[in-house]
C-alpha cells in the first residue's frame, strides 16, 4: 500500500498533527503548525508525517531511515513522551491526547535543536567517547582473529538486554537530571558503560568506573525511572544504573565519593531509625566545610520559611524498627553468601 | 587544502570496517568517513539473522570448502570462484575478530560462538546474536571506530566524484546541517553506501535511504556497474509494510503454509523445504499466490509463516525483535497466530564492478559491501553471506586503499567546480516548467519495477518497465524542491536520492531485458532455463550518452564445474 493512496477499508477519521516548527534561518523562536489529514486505522505516526511532507508541506523536517524500529533515527516527542514515530500507532496516540483528535509532535529534549524535529546528536556521542563506551579488548589487536573468547551464556545474559540499545536518545530526552544539568552523563551512556563493564573481554573496567563516579556521573541519578519507562526497547536502564552503583561501592568502598557516602548515610539512618535524619545528611555526604560553604544560604532561607528538617535528637526511631533491623540483617547475610558463591566460582 | 589519504563514503559495516583496517594498516593516514546519517543508524543494523563462517562450533564436520561450494551453487554459478574463496576462508577469522573486539555473539553450551542453520547452507554455520546480529555488529564497529578516533563527517550527502580526465581529485559532498557544498580532496575514495533495492519503494524491505548513492555517483563518473539485474526478493516480508522477517525464523524451524494449510515447499524443494535458497523460496511463494493458493486481503495476497509450534520460549528468546515487529506492524503475535508474509525486494547482488581487492577501473576509487560487486553472490546471495561480505571486503578495501594511497597525488578541486555543484542544487529550487511531485515519481518507479522487473520477468513486461523509467526520467526534469532553506533540507535530499535511483533503475531493466535466460534471482518466464553457453557471464554497464551501454565479463571459474542447481 502506498503512502499517497492510503485506502479506506477500515475505520478512518481526521487527525490533527500539531508539529513543532523551527528554522534557524528565519525563525527567532519555535512555533507550532497544525496539519489535519484523513487517516485510516493502523497507520504509524511516521507514515502520517511522511504523508504530510509529501502532500501538504514539504518543509516539515524530521529524521527517518529504517522504518522498522531498529535504526533509532525517528525518535521524537509524541504527545509529550519520547518514542519512535515508526513504531507508534496513530490510533493508540489518539487515546492519549489532551485536546481530542490533536497529536502533538515535538523534537527530543535535552539535545540542541537544529530544525523542526531534528536535534543534534553530537553531545551524546561526545559522552560515549568520554566514558569509553567500547570494549577495550584484553587481547592485543595484532592477535585478533585467531581465537574466540569463551563466554558463558550466563555472562551473555547479563548484558544481552543492554545491547538492544539503538541510541535513539528517547531516555536522554526524558531524563529529569539532564533537564537541570546538561553535563550529566545521561542514561544511555550509563547503560552502555554498564554493558562494557559486565563484559569479561574488557580490560578497562576500573578506569571506566572511576570516570563514572565523578561529578555529573552515576551518583547524580535520582531514580525517577523516566528513562526506563520511556525506553523503546524496554531495557531495564535503572537496573544498569543500580548495577554500576553497587559495583562502585563494592570495588571503591563507601568513602569513595559523595555519592557513595550519601548512600551509606541513608543506609545508616534506615538501620538506626527507620527514617532519614535529613538535617545532617549533607554534612555526612559532603563534609562540614562544603555544607557551610554551599548550603548555608539555603539553610537560612529554610529557617525563615520554617521549612527546616527536625534536628537529629527529635528524629525518633520508627515503630517496628526492631523487625526492620532483623530483616536488614538477614538481607545482609544473603548478600554476603551470594558474594562468597560468586568469588568461589 | 591537503588531500585526505582516504575518504570513505558510507558508515555501515563495510565503511566502518574499512576505516578501522585502514587505520590499523597505517596509523599515520588522514582518513575521513562521510555518512548521510549517523553511522550507528546504517542499514547494517537491520540484518537480523547472522553471518556465515565455517567455525565448526555446531557441526564439527563443517569446512571452509563446503561454505565455498554452497556459496557458488547458491550464486547459480555466476559468482567468481576466486572471490568466493577469499570470502569463505576469511570468514572464521573475521567472526573471531569481531568476538575479540566485543561483539556479543550468542553462545553454545561449551561457551563458543553459537551457530544456526540458514537457507542454502549444507551445515549450520550462521553465527548470530539473537535476531539483532547486524545491529550488534554495527554497534561494535562504531564503538571501535570511536575508540580509535576515526574522523566522522556525519550527515554529509555525497554528490559527485571530482575527476580530472580519468584521475581522481576527490569527492564533492553537501553538509546536510548547513546546506553548504564542500570539497573533499582525496587520494582515494571508498564507496560503501549499501544497496539499491529501495528503488522498488513500497515493495522493498530496505531503509528509506538505500538508494544506491555510491553506485549512481560512480556510474556518472564513468565507472562500470556489474550484474545490476540481479535483485533478490526475500520470501518473508510482512504483508502490509514489506518489512522483513528474518530467515532465522525458518532456521529455527518455522513453516510456510498456504490457504489449504499445506507446507507447500514440499513441491519446490522437497529436501530442504523452508530452508531452500531465497530465490527459490520467493518464486515458490509467488507461484502459490499466482495459482490461487494464497490468502486474500485489502493489503494484497499473502501466505503464512507459522511459528506457533516453536513455542513461546523459543520465540521470545531467539526471535524477540521479530515478535515485536509482527505485533507493531501486523498486529499479530507469532506465538498465537501465523504471520502474513509475501516476497519483498531485499538485496542487490549487483553494484560497482570491483576486483578482489575492492579496486574499480578508476585509480584510487574502491567499493565494498552491497555497494560493490566483486562478485561473491553471483545471481543469488545466500542468507548470512551479506554481513560476511561487508566485513571481509570492507576490511580488504580499507587495507588496499591504505597501502595504495601514497601512489596518488591528486590535483586540487577548484572552487568553480564546487560553486557549480552548489548552483545545480539551487536550480532544483527554481520553477522548472509544469510541476511534478517527487513523491509520486518515487512510487511509480517502485510500482513499475515491482510489476515489470520483479520476481517473474518477460520481454514485453520489461520493455514496458524501460519505457516507464524513461518517462519518469523525463518527468524528473520538472521536479521542484519547494523547501528553499539551507539547513537540513530533507526535501532536497529526497529529490537527489530519487535521481540516483532513476539512474540505476535503467541499468536494472536494461540488464533484465538483455539476459535471455533464468539464473538465480533473475527469472524470465519466456526463457525459463539457465543458458550457460550464451549467458554464463557478468553484465557490465557503462554510462554512454545518457544510456547504459551493456558489455560482458567472463566469470572466473575454479574447482567447481557448472552443474544443475537443485535443492
Amino acid at each position: 500500500m502506498s503512502d499517497s493512496t492510503i485506502q479506506h477499508h477500515e475505520e478512518s477519521r481526521d487527525v490533527t498533527f500539531r508539529v513543532h516548527r523551527f528554522n534557524p534561518q528565519v525563525d527567532s523562536k519555535p512555533y507550532f503548525d497544525d496539519y489535519t489529514i484523513k487517516l485510516e486505522k493502523g497507520i504509524t505516526v511516521l507514515r502520517a508525517l511522511n504523508y504530510i511532507k509529501e502532500h501538504v508541506d514539504s518543509t516539515v523536517t524530521f529524521r527517518a531511515f529504517c522504518q522498522a524500529g531498529i535504526c533509532g533515527s525517528c525518535a521524537m516527542r509524541i504527545n509529550r513522551m519520547s518514542k519512535l514515530a515508526c513504531t507508534t500507532q496513530v490510533w493508540d496516540e489518539l487515546d492519549k491526547t489532551r485536546e481530542p483528535g490533536v497529536i502533538t509532535i515535538e523534537p527530543l529534549r535535552n539535545l540542541p535543536l537544529i530544525k523542526d524535529l531534528v536535534v543534534e546528536m553530537d553531545p551524546l556521542v561526545g559522552k560515549m567517547k568520554q566514558h569509553s563506551n567500547w570494549v577495550d579488548s584484553k587481547m592485543a589487536e595484532e592477535n585478533w582473529g585467531w581465537k574466540e573468547f569463551l563466554i558463558s551464556e550466563e555472562e551473555f545474559l547479563t548484558y544481552d538486554k543492554a545491547t538492544d540499545c539503538i541510541l535513539c536518545a528517547s531516555c536522554v530526552s526524558e531524563c529529569t537530571i539532564l533537564r537541570a544539568n546538561k553535563e550529566y552523563v545521561s542514561p544511555a551512556v550509563l547503560l552502555k558503560s554498564y554493558r562494557m563493564n559486565a563484559d569479561s573481554r574488557d580490560a578497562i573496567h576500573d578506569q571506566r568506573l572511576a570516570g563514572l563516579v565523578q561529578d555529573h556521573g552515576v551518583w547524580d541519578c535520582t531514580h525517577c525511572y523516566r528513562c526506563q519507562e520511556t525506553c523503546v526497547k524496554n531495557i531495564p536502564i535503572m537496573g544498569a544504573i543500580h548495577g554500576i552503583r553497587e559495583d562502585a561501592i563494592e570495588r571503591r568502598g563507601t568513602k569513595d565519593s559523595s555519592g557513595a557516602r550519601h548512600a551509606e548515610a541513608f543506609m545508616d539512618d534506615i538501620e538506626k531509625k527507620g527514617r532519614l535524619v535529613e538535617a545532617t545528611l549533607p554534612i555526612r555526604t559532603n563534609g562540614l566545610a562544603w555544607t557551610l560553604r554551599n548550603l548555608l544560604p539555603m539553610a537560612v532561607k529554610m529557617i525563615i520559611k520554617r521549612r527546616t528538617p527536625p534536628p537529629p535528637p527529635l528524629v525518633k526511631a520508627s515503630k517496628g524498627i526492631q523487625s526492620l533491623r532483623k530483616e536488614l540483617k538477614e538481607m545482609a547475610s544473603h548478600v554476603a553468601k551470594d558474594h562468597e558463591k560468586k568469588s568461589g566460582e | 587544502m591537503k588531500p585526505f589519504d582516504i575518504v570513505i563514503v558510507g558508515g555501515g559495516g563495510a565503511g566502518l570496517y574499512a576505516a578501522m583496517e585502514a587505520m590499523k594498516t597505517n596509523p599515520g593516514l588522514n582518513i575521513a568517513v562521510l555518512s548521510k546519517i549517523y553511522p550507528n543508524r546504517s542499514h547494517t543494523s537491520a540484518a537480523q539473522g547472522g553471518a556465515n563462517a565455517a567455525l565448526a562450533n555446531k557441526a564439527k564436520d563443517d569446512t571452509v570448502e563446503m561454505h565455498i561450494f554452497d556459496t557458488i551453487k547458491g550464486s547459480d554459478y555466476l559468482a567468481d570462484q576466486d572471490a568466493v574463496e577469499v570470502l569463505c576462508s576469511e570468514a572464521p577469522k573475521i567472526i573471531r575478530e569481531l568476538d575479540n573486539m566485543g561483539t556479543p555473539w550468542s553462545r553454545m553450551d561449551d561457551n563458543t560462538i553459537a551457530q544456526r542453520p540458514f537457507g542454502g547452507a549444507g551445515r549450520p554455520r550462521c553465527c548470530y546474536c539473537a535476531d539483532k546480529t547486524g545491529h550488534t555488529i554495527l554497534q561494535t564497529l562504531y564503538e571501535q571506530c570511536l575508540r580509535k578516533g576515526v574522523f566522522f563527517f556525519n550527515e554529509y550527502f555525497a554528490l559527485e566524484l571530482s575527476v580530472d580526465g580519468s584521475h581522481l581529485r576527490g569527492l564533492i559532498a553537501m553538509n546536510v546541517k548547513t546546506g553548504k557544498v564542500e570539497a573533499f580532496p582525496a587520494k582515494t575514495v571508498i564507496f560503501a553506501t549499501g544497496g539499491y533495492a529501495k528503488m522498488y519503494w513500497n515493495r522493498s524491505s530496505n531503509a528509506a535511504g538505500n538508494t544506491g548513492d555510491g553506485q549512481a555517483i560512480a556510474y556518472r563518473a564513468g565507472i562500470p556497474l556489474k550484474d545490476m539485474e540481479f535483485v533478490q526478493f526475500h520470501p518473508t516480508g510482512l504483508r502490509k509494510s514489506g518489512l522483513l522477517v528474518t530467515e532465522g525464523a525458518r532456521g529455527e524451524g518455522g513453516y510456510l503454509t498456504n490457504v489449504l494449510g499445506e507446507r507447500f515447499m514440499k513441491r519446490y524443494a522437497p529436501e530442504k523445504m523452508e530452508l531452500g535458497p531465497r530465490d527459490l523460496v520467493s518464486r515458490s511463494l509467488e507461484t502459490e499466490i499466482l495459482e490461487g493458493r494464497g490468502f486474500d486481503s485489502p493489503a494484497g495476497k499473502y501466505l503464512h509463516l507459522d511459528l506457533r509450534h516453536l513455542g513461546a520460549d523459543i520465540i521470545k528468546s531467539r526471535l524477540p525483535q521479530i515478535r515485536e515487529m509482527c505485533m507493531y506492524f501486523e498486529g499479530v503475535d507469532p506465538i498465537d497466530d501465523p504471520v502474513p508474509v509475501r516476497p519483498t525486494a531485499h538485496y542487490s547482488m549487483g553494484g560497482i564492478d570491483t576486483d578482489n581487492f575492492g579496486r574499480t577501473i578508476m585509480d584510487g576509487v574502491y567499493a565494498a559491501g552491497e555497494c560493490g560487486c566483486v562478485s561473491v553472490h553471483g545471481a543469488n546471495r545466500l542468507g548470512g553471506n551479506s554481513l560476511l561480505d561487508i566485513l571481509v571486503f570492507g576490511r580488504i578495501a580499507g587495507r588496499t586503499a591504505a597501502e595504495e594511497a601514497s601512489k596518488y597525488n591528486p590535483s586540487p578541486i577548484s572552487e568553480a567546480e564546487v560553486a557549480e555543484k552548489e548552483h545545480d542544487l539551487r536550480s532544483f529550487m527554481q520553477p522548472r516548467g509544469h510541476y511534478e511531485r517527487y513523491g509520486s515519481l518515487r512510487e511509480e518507479l517502485g510500482q513499475t519495477l515491482g510489476m515489470n522487473v520483479g520476481i517473474f520477468r518477460e520481454a514485453s513486461k520489461i520493455r514496458q518497465g524501460i519505457e516507464d523509467i524513461e518517462n519518469l526520467i523525463d518527468r524528473f526534469q520538472h521536479v521542484r524542491v519547494s523547501d528553499t532553506g539551507d539547513v537540513y533540507n530533507t526535501n532536497l535530499l529526497q529529490v537527489l536520492e530519487l535521481r540516483n535511483m532513476l539512474d540505476l533503475a535503467s541499468t536494472v531493466a536494461v540488464g533484465a531485458l538483455a539476459r535471455e535466460e533464468s539464473r538465480g534471482s533473475h527469472t524470465r518466464t519466456d526463457f525459463p532455463v539457465r543458458d550457460d553457453e550464451k549467458w554464463h557471464k557478468h553484465s557490465v554497464y557503462t554510462l554512454e550518452g545518457g544510456y547504459p551501454k551493456l558489455g560482458f565479463k567472463l566469470v572466473t571459474m575454479g574447482r567447481y564445474e557448472l552443474q544443475e542447481r537443485t535443492y
